[in-house]
């Protein structure tokens, strides 16, 4: 069963004045239990529009958002319980912490939640050990603690509410190599020990070939290509059509293939490329 | 939300009043301002009240705007006007235990109430036909001659400049951290004042990081690039009086002129 489900959403700001924009038009999706999915699209093409419909910080002008098939617009004022259940982690959170530790910064979901203490302290430490922080950071300074860290004890705040989708908003801007990797691979950890869905925004194929299950491609507010990573990167005119790119290691490939040598695109990271490449050359060496 | 909140209203266009110098427009309102509110004769009063119509007229600013800018002021305008009918001597007209109206009081109530929708009026074209940076260069230049006085023009016009450039940038940020603390179950709508300060705090503290922040980045910036004040700075885009503002100069003199008259030769109210 989908956790979450957007059905025709349709959403404008601006209405009745005259920077009126249509950003989402008519955006089906689905998110079960478990899931990896991977949001691209270029700027403005209204990714963080989207992912503020998940848990009613926006409403949709048209269109439905059911969280375990009940539309979260029917009780407005329920609003708030949706939002410990689907996690929203913003473009560059570390903007967002504010208490003189970082127990308390990440206590702040769960107390807003009406956890006992206990509970609290215990979630804190769970979040913590997630985004891969021992517990000796409990009483540091968050505002002390470098650009990764702190994004990490951010994304911490949000996994300690335990939503049932975790959905970031490019993550890895302004990370360095390793916190990329470092952060993708606490993610995927998390992924696995919780089931815990993520959804993704990101600029960077490379990352999204990597970590993700199913890709939606954005553009102009509409879905314009969705599916597995392989299926989504063999569009690779389209993409390039909509202002965006395929993988680096599947373009090497596509310039191999225009160059006569018969590979497979279809490899979207480093290890399946190296793969289909030792194909071609041992059947090279066979002949 | 408070992108909602545009700094300033600026209406662009091509209009008569578009088109005038800022330092023009800022003198003659002031002048305009000052005119509103000395003049003593119902003649003079009313002359200029069909001329701040005629310069709304154009300015291609739609007067309903003109008038929602008026508008939340309206409360506070009568309120004075009010006080002034209860508080002035005069003939009494109305007279009810405490409550004594005169005839004088009226007047000077309903000329307040003139004056004062007059001002915002007048206020609200200037900010509606001139941009908040042509206003602040305006302003520079105007200050200019009380550099001599070492008066630190310069700085007070950058300090301003900034401001303004950074306004909706922090209106920005203060959306983004809004939407991201209620992500985390902020509940701003609490009608405890207590509760609602509280749950305000997670959303000003980032907020006053981040400005600190950027004042910093922008110090640098500042430095980096050897600014010391305003000395030896020239600008990019000069203010010139154009042939307009000369004929707005002489036809408000002209304008300003009869009004002073009506008033030296009409000077009562009737
Ligand atoms: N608060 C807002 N008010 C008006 N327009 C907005 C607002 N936020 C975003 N937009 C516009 O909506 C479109 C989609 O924006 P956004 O969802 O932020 O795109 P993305 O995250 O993909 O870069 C853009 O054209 C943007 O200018
Ligand atoms: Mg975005």
């Amino acid at each position: 069963m989908a956790i979450i489900e957007l059905r025709d959403i349709s959403f404008r700001y601006g209405t009745g004045t005259p920077f009126e924009k249509q950003a989402l038009q008519d955006i089906c999706l689905s998110v079960e239990h478990g899931a990896f999915i991977g949001i691209i699209g270029h700027t403005g093409s209204g990714k963080s529009t989207l992912i503020r419909h998940f848990n009613g910080l926006l409403r949709p002008d048209s269109g439905q958002v059911l969280v375990n098939n009940e539309d979260i617009w029917k009780h407005p004022k329920q609003i708030r319980s949706i939002r410990f259940q689907i996690g929203l982690v913003f473009q560059y959170p570390e903007t967002q912490i504010f208490a003189d530790t970082v127990a308390r910064d990440i206590a702040y979901g769960p107390k807003n939640m009406g956890l006992d203490q206990e509970t609290i302290n215990q979630r804190v430490r769970e979040a913590l050990s997630f985004v891969g922080l021992d517990d000796s950071y409990l009483d540091r300074n968050p505002f002390r603690l470098s650009g990764g860290e702190m994004r990490r004890v951010a994304i911490a705040g949000v996994m300690a509410m335990r939503p049932a989708i975790l959905v970031l908003d490019e993550p890895t801007a302004g990370l360095d190599p390793e916190g990329c990797r470092n952060l993708f691979d606490h993610l995927e950890q998390y992924r696995r020990k919780t089931n815990t869905a993520i959804v993704m925004v990101s600029h960077s194929m490379e990352e999204i070939a990597e970590h993700v299950q199913r890709v939606l491609v954005l553009d102009k507010g509409r879905i314009v290509l969705e599916g597995s990573v392989p299926s989504v990167f063999a569009h690779a005119g389209i993409l390039n059509q909509f202002g965006l790119d395929v993988p680096q290691i599947t373009k090497a490939l596509l310039g191999l293939k225009k160059k006569g040598y018969p590979v497979d695109t279809s490899a979207v990271t480093v290890d399946q490329a190296e793969n289909e490449l030792l194909r071609l050359f041992e059947g090279k060496d066979d002949e | 939300m408070t992108r909602d909140i545009t700094v300033g209203q600026f209406l662009p266009g091509q209009s008569l009043l578009h088109r005038l110098d800022p330092r023009t427009k800022i003198v003659l309102t002031l002048v305009f301002i000052i005119q509103v509110f000395v003049s003593k004769s119902a003649l003079s009063l009313c002359f200029l009240i069909v001329l701040l119509g005629v310069l709304i007229a154009c300015s291609h600013v739609p007067a309903k705007k003109v008038f929602r800018a008026v508008r939340p002021m309206i409360p506070v305008i009568i309120f004075t006007a009010l006080i002034n009918i209860f508080y002035v001597s005069g003939n009494p007209v109305f007279h009810y235990s405490f409550i004594r109206i005169t005839d004088q009081g009226l007047f000077i109530g309903f000329t307040l109430f003139v004056r004062l929708t007059a001002l915002i009026a007048g206020c609200s074209l200037i900010t509606y036909t001139t941009s908040l940076n042509q206003l602040a260069a305006g302003l520079e230049q105007l200050l200019a001659p009380l550099k001599r006085f070492h008066f630190p023009v310069n700085e007070l016009s950058m300090t301003l400049s900034i401001t303004l450039r950074f306004l909706p940038t922090i209106a920005e940020e203060l959306d983004r951290i809004i939407d991201a603390q209620k992500a985390r179950g902020a509940d701003l709508s609490s009608a405890n004042l207590y509760k609602k300060v509280h749950a305000y705090f997670p959303i000003i503290l980032p907020l006053f990081m981040s400005a600190f922040r950027r004042a910093f980045e922008l110090t640098n910036a500042i430095e980096c690039r050897c600014y010391q004040g305003g000395i030896g700075r020239t600008k990019m885009n000069v203010l010139r009086l154009s042939r307009l503002d000369y004929q707005a100069i002489v036809f408000f003199c002209v304008a300003f002129g009869l009004s002073i008259a009506f008033n030296l030769y009409f000077p009562t109210f009737f």
